[in-house]
C-alpha cells in the first residue's frame, strides 16, 4: 500500500523481486540463497557420509538392531525447532558464535534419521537368496555389500537421501529466526515488521529451493538407477502379473 | 513377576528411585533469591517460582490444542480423499501428487504466506492440516487395500452391501495401519507446532523463542525438553492404542 505516494515500497511480490534498492538491511537475494544452499549441501554431504555406510554395515552384519531402532524412532519424535534452539544456545554460551557450525550440526542431526532409516531398511530387505548366492560363490563380506546389496538397495537409499535433503533445505530458514542469515532472513524481517510482501517473497524463495531440490534429486535418481531396479517402472499389460506389488491371485 | 522381570525392570526402578531422591534433596536446597548468574538451567525458576507451573501447563495445553485440531481435521479430510481414491482408482496418483507437493513446501514458508492473508490461528491450522494429509491418505488407502481379497470375497458372499462391508469388515482390519498413520501424523504435527512460534502462536515453541530473545536459557531448555517429552509420550500412547486395537495379533501364540 503506497501511502507515501511514490513507489517506495514494493506493493506486490513481483515488484519485490525486481526492486533492488529497497532491501537495505537485508543482503541481496543471491547472497542469502547461496548461504542457504551451501549450509544445506554441506549438511547433506555429512549426512550421507555418516549415515549410509553406518546403516549399511549394521544392516548387513545384523548387529546393533536395538540402537538402530532407537535412532529411527527418536529421530522422528524430536521436533526440529528443539534441535536448532538447543544447539544455538550451546554454541553461543561456549563462544563459538552462530555461523556456521551450530546450524550445520543441527541440520546434520535433522537429516540423519531419514537417511539412516531408509538405508537400514533397504539393506536389511535385500533378497536373502541373492546374498546367499553371492556368499556361496565365495565373495567376501565387503564384496557382497559392494556388488550385491548396495546396488539392489540403491533406489530406497536414494529416496531416503532425497527425504533428508528436502528436510534439511526446509529447516535451514528456521535458523534465521535464531539470528543467522540465509533465505529465512526475509521471513524473519517480514514477520517482525509486518511487511507481508517481504514474507511472501521470502516464502516463495524458500519453497522454490525446496521443490527444486526434490525435483533435482528425483531426476538424478532417474539417471543413476538402471531400469531394472527402479521403484515404479511401467510394465506392459501382458507382464502385469510379474509386477512385484500386484496382489497374489486367489486359487 | 518372575526373576527375569525383576532383573530387567528392578534395576531400572532402583536407579529411578535414587535419581528422584537426589532431585528432591537438590530442589529442597534451592531458594528464590539465588544470584542471577544465568547458568544453562536455573532450577529455582522451574520448581520454586509459582507462575512457572501455570505457564508451562498453558503452553502445553495450547500446543496440544493446535496438534489435535490439525490431526482431527486432517483425518476427516483424508477419510474423504481416501474414499474417493478407493472408488476411482485413477484418482490415487493425482491425490498423492498434490498432498506430496503440499508436504514439500517448507513449514516456515507456508506459515508466513498464510499469515500474510489470514489470522495466526487459521493460518497455522490450515498449514498443519495440509502437512498431515500425505501420511494419512497413504496409510488409509494402504490399510484398506491390504485387507486380503479372500476376506472381502467372504463378506460379499455373505450378502453385505459395499458400505457395510467397508464399515464392519475392512475398517477393523485396516485399523492398525490407519492408527500407525495417525501416530506418525501426530508426532510430526507436534514438531511443526513448535515452529508456529514464529507467528506468535504460543505453545512450547514460544518458550524457546522467548528464552532466546531474552537470553534466558532455562526457558529454552525447558521448552525443548517438554516438546520432546510430549512427542515421545504421544508416540508411546498411540503405540499402545494400536496394540489394544488388534486383539487377534496379541492372542497369536508363537
Amino acid at each position: 500500500m503506497s501511502v507515501l505516494g511514490g513507489a517506495d515500497e514494493p506493493t506486490n511480490v513481483i515488484e519485490w523481486f525486481t526492486d533492488l534498492e529497497n532491501r537495505d538491511i537485508l543482503r541481496p537475494i543471491p547472497e542469502q540463497a547461496w548461504l542457504t544452499i551451501w549450509h544445506s549441501a554441506f549438511a547433506l554431504t555429512m549426512v550421507v557420509l555418516l549415515a549410509v555406510p553406518l546403516a549399511a554395515l549394521l544392516a548387513h552384519h545384523r548387529k546393533g538392531e536395538l540402537a538402530a531402532s532407537w535412532i529411527i524412532n527418536i529421530g522422528r519424535a524430536v521436533p526440529t525447532i528443539t534441535i536448532v534452539g538447543l544447539l544455538v544456545i550451546v554454541s553461543l554460551r561456549a563462544g563459538f558464535g552462530l555461523e556456521p557450525w551450530p546450524i550445520i550440526i543441527a541440520l546434520v542431526l535433522l537429516g540423519l534419521p531419514p537417511a539412516f532409516t531408509n538405508t537400514y531398511a533397504a539393506v536389511r530387505g535385500v533378497d536373502p537368496s541373492a546374498v546367499g548366492a553371492a556368499r556361496a560363490m565365495g565373495l567376501t563380506h565387503r564384496q557382497v555389500m559392494q556388488r550385491v546389496e548396495l546396488p539392489l538397495a540403491l533406489p530406497v537409499i536414494l529416496a531416503g537421501v532425497r527425504t533428508a535433503a528436502v528436510q534439511i533445505v526446509a529447516t535451514e530458514p528456521l535458523a534465521a529466526f535464531f539470528g543467522a542469515e540465509g533465505l529465512g532472513a526475509y521471513l524473519r524481517a517480514g514477520l517482525s515488521r509486518r511487511d507481508f510482501v517481504t514474507v511472501q517473497g521470502g516464502a516463495l524463495l524458500v519453497a522454490g529451493v525446496a521443490i527444486a531440490t526434490e525435483v533435482a534429486l528425483m531426476a538424478a535418481g532417474r539417471l543413476l538407477l538402471p531400469k531394472g531396479i527402479r521403484l515404479n517402472v511401467r510394465t506392459s499389460r501382458a507382464d502385469r502379473h510379474l509386477r512385484r506389488d500386484s496382489a497374489p491371485a486367489t486359487t | 513377576m518372575n526373576r527375569r522381570w525383576a532383573g530387567r525392570w528392578g534395576g531400572g526402578l532402583v536407579g529411578l528411585a535414587i535419581l528422584a531422591l537426589w532431585a528432591k534433596v537438590r530442589v529442597d536446597g534451592l531458594s528464590m533469591d539465588t544470584q542471577a548468574t544465568n547458568p544453562l538451567v536455573r532450577w529455582e525458576w522451574v520448581f520454586l517460582r509459582e507462575e512457572t507451573r501455570a505457564e508451562l501447563w498453558e503452553a502445553t495445553v495450547q500446543h496440544l490444542k493446535l496438534t489435535f485440531i490439525a490431526v482431527g481435521a486432517g483425518t476427516a479430510i483424508s477419510a474423504g480423499l481416501s474414499a474417493l481414491a478407493l472408488r476411482l482408482r485413477w484418482a490415487f496418483a493425482p491425490i498423492t501428487a498434490v498432498t506430496g507437493f503440499l508436504y514439500t513446501i517448507p513449514s516456515v514458508a507456508l506459515f508466513g504466506v498464510l499469515r500474510s492473508r489470514y489470522g495466526s490461528f487459521l493460518a497455522a491450522e490450515v498449514a498443519l492440516t495440509s502437512y498431515t494429509l500425505l501420511v494419512l491418505v497413504r496409510n488409509m488407502v494402504a490399510g484398506i487395500d491390504g485387507v486380503p481379497t479372500s476376506v472381502t470375497d467372504a463378506a460379499d458372499g455373505l450378502g453385505l452391501s459395499r458400505t457395510r462391508r467397508l464399515l464392519t469388515v475392512e475398517l477393523p482390519l485396516a485399523l492398525p495401519v490407519i492408527l500407525a498413520g495417525i501416530r506418525v501424523a501426530t508426532v510430526t504435527t507436534v514438531g511443526l507446532v513448535g515452529i508456529t512460534a514464529i507467528i506468535q502462536l504460543g505453545g512450547l515453541g514460544q518458550l524457546i523463542f522467548d528464552g532466546y530473545g531474552t537470553q534466558f536459557y532455562t526457558k529454552i531448555v525447558v521448552g525443548s525438553v517438554l516438546s520432546v517429552a510430549l512427542a515421545v509420550v504421544l508416540d508411546f500412547a498411540f503405540n499402545r492404542l494400536e496394540v489394544l486395537c488388534t486383539p487377534w495379533a496379541r492372542r497369536a501364540v508363537t
